[in-house]
């Protein structure tokens, strides 16, 4: 597929903090491009420089073949924002904010009255139009937030945590909304920490963590990357020791051990069925008792640990 | 569209509008009735209906500074970032604000203006639309007035505090309140300032326009006022804009 962004050297600093670092980085057209990373990650600073907000202090980006720098009118008019903070002032009403929006992207009136209702129907905001955002909770705020972009269709949507402080239900019913706007033709960058909703949505995930881009692929790729593709959780009584540590990484079989908390251990290795008895065997001989033990597949959080030594968790942590 | 927002905007603060009408009412058959009684000199000789027509000027004024407080709102909740990124250009958007801030606020004083007319009671048709027209240029300067000043000044405080003092030095250092030869004989420079003020300007119109002059504050020539108040205009919508266009460019919305 062409690519509808293309993104070189783009980089923002504010004062001696760099938020986006020499980012390069190709969404094709008609993709849904998850941008997976912690707060901080640099995730929304890239998108606000790409939907011309903010100004990158080096490099650039061309929107269907318009510079950012030098069109940034033409640019605007291909993007629609899901912000991450429901961006309104709370004495409007749902019906006031996404009626407006609407005319401003330049639907027509009729057009404008169906496709509103249509998508407030659908978010289940339609009987709570006329109150004031003030009186509404934060999942509907972000629900009026998300009914922009949906009413708009843009030719590139940009959603920035779509699901935050939205219930389970809510959660799946806009994903297919998402994938529905996909289906309909429009490009979407989804700026996302949750791992889940990335690996559901997206057709390539974008790694960036500290203003870099760590890597681009789709899901599975990356997933099938992880050398020692096998994943073994031992969660321990006590706490477990830098000695136990050490004497599990001397398996050869064990491509690496992430202490994801003092007691739970994650190992990432090959030939599972060999090597878990020998690593029980161990423990029982070092009188290090086991509460539980778990086998899974590699998911993007593995991933994301594989290539910064961090879960998203810890990531997220160090950069508040 | 942005003009429309902004307007419809301004009447969801219906609490603010009403507390607002109360207190031009108030101020009208209160202050103003008690207080005229004081001033009764050859020179004044009715001045509770000079007072009244100043009030509304005042009230013009006010009203026009709202939107400088809207920018700071929308500013902290972060509706600035969603404004810039729609497909409208920032001279659109600035422009329609400035214009915007001036009309609403036109909309909003326009009933009370009319209850002030009532008030004063002569009106000359020709005179009066001359005087209205002059009111509605008045309105958008003061509106892109307070946005320049928003935009230079990030805290909202401040501009706060600014503007209170900016009320207390253009808004009573003018003939709203008094005519300028009173004015001129306190202190030849308070003088000064009142004739070159554009709520002095705005208030004379609006007095030649509804004709409650007298011998000692007759407009000799309405053309000096209406010419000052275009500059006013002018000046607040066209260059105020343009900083504000090059603001926003450069993010020192941030």
């Amino acid at each position: 597929m062409p690519s509808i962004i293309q993104i070189s050297n783009l980089t923002k600093k504010f004062g001696n903090i760099v938020a986006v670092d020499h980012l390069d980085l190709e969404v094709e057209d008609g993709e849904i491009l998850g941008l997976l990373g912690p707060n901080g990650a640099g995730k929304t600073t890239t998108i606000l420089m790409l939907a011309t907000v903010i100004r990158p202090t080096e490099g650039t980006a061309t929107v269907g073949g318009f510079d950012i720098r030098k069109n940034p009118e033409k640019v605007r008019e291909l993007f629609g924002i899901v912000f991450q903070e429901p961006k309104m002032l709370w004495v409007s009403t749902p019906w006031d904010i996404v009626n407006w929006h609407a005319k401003v992207c330049g639907l027509s009136t009729e057009e404008r009255k169906r496709r509103v209702k249509e998508v407030l129907e659908s978010l289940d905001m339609w009987e709570h139009r006329r109150k004031n955002v003030h009186a509404l909770s934060g999942g509907m705020r972000k629900r009026v937030e998300l009914a922009k972009v949906l009413v708009q269709r843009p030719k590139i949507a940009i959603v920035d945590e779509p699901t935050a402080q939205i219930d389970v239900v809510g959660k799946h019913r806009v994903w297919n909304m998402l994938r529905r706007l996909r289906d309909e033709g429009s490009t979407l960058i989804l700026a996302t920490n949750e791992l889940y909703e990335a690996d559901e949505l997206s057709d390539r995930v974008a790694i960036m963590h500290r203003g870099k881009l760590l890597v681009c692929d789709t899901p599975k790729t990356l997933k099938d990357s992880i050398v020692g593709g096998d994943i073994v959780e031992i969660q321990l009584e006590n706490d477990a020791s830098a000695k136990i540590v050490e004497e599990l990484k001397n398996f050869k079989e064990v491509v690496n051990i992430l202490q994801v908390k003092p007691c739970i251990l994650r190992l990432y290795l090959n030939k599972v069925e060999e090597v878990v008895p020998k690593i029980m065997n161990t423990l029982v001989k070092k009188n290090v008792p086991v509460t539980s033990i778990h086998m899974s597949e590699p998911s993007l959080d593995d991933v994301f640990a594989h290539y910064t030594g961090l879960t998203i968790e810890e990531a997220q942590k160090s950069g508040e | 569209m942005v003009v429309e927002r902004d307007i419809r905007l301004f009447f969801q603060y219906k609490f603010l509008i009403i507390l607002r009408a109360i207190w031009f009412v108030s101020q009208i058959v209160l202050f103003g009735l008690i207080a005229s009684r004081m001033i009764n000199v050859r020179e004044v000789p009715d001045y509770f209906r000079y007072y009244v027509s100043g009030l509304s000027i005042m009230t013009l004024y006010s009203a026009a500074i709202f939107i400088g407080f809207d920018i700071y709102e929308e500013a902290e909740h972060g509706v600035f970032e969603y404004l810039l990124s729609l497909p409208v250009s920032r001279r659109q958007l600035v422009l329609g604000r400035s214009i915007g801030g001036g009309l609403r606020s036109f909309i909003y004083v326009g009933p009370l203006i009319a209850a002030s007319l009532f008030v004063i009671g002569a009106v000359n048709p020709l005179n009066f639309l001359v005087a209205l027209f002059a009111l509605f240029l008045f309105s958008f300067g003061v509106s892109g007035m307070s946005i320049t000043i928003a935009v230079m000044i990030k805290s909202s405080d401040r501009f706060d505090i600014l503007m209170g003092v900016l009320d207390a030095l253009i808004v009573r250092l003018s003939t709203a309140m008094y005519p300028l030869a009173v004015v001129q004989a306190a202190n030849p420079l308070y003088g000064g300032v009142a004739n070159f003020n554009p709520v002095s300007y705005a208030a004379d119109l609006f007095r030649w326009g509804t004709g409650i002059e007298s011998t000692y504050f007759t407009l000799a020539n309405p053309l000096l006022p209406l010419l000052g108040i275009i500059a006013f205009f002018a000046i607040f919508t066209f260059v105020g804009v343009t900083i504000y266009d090059r603001r926003i460019e450069g993010g020192g919305w941030q």
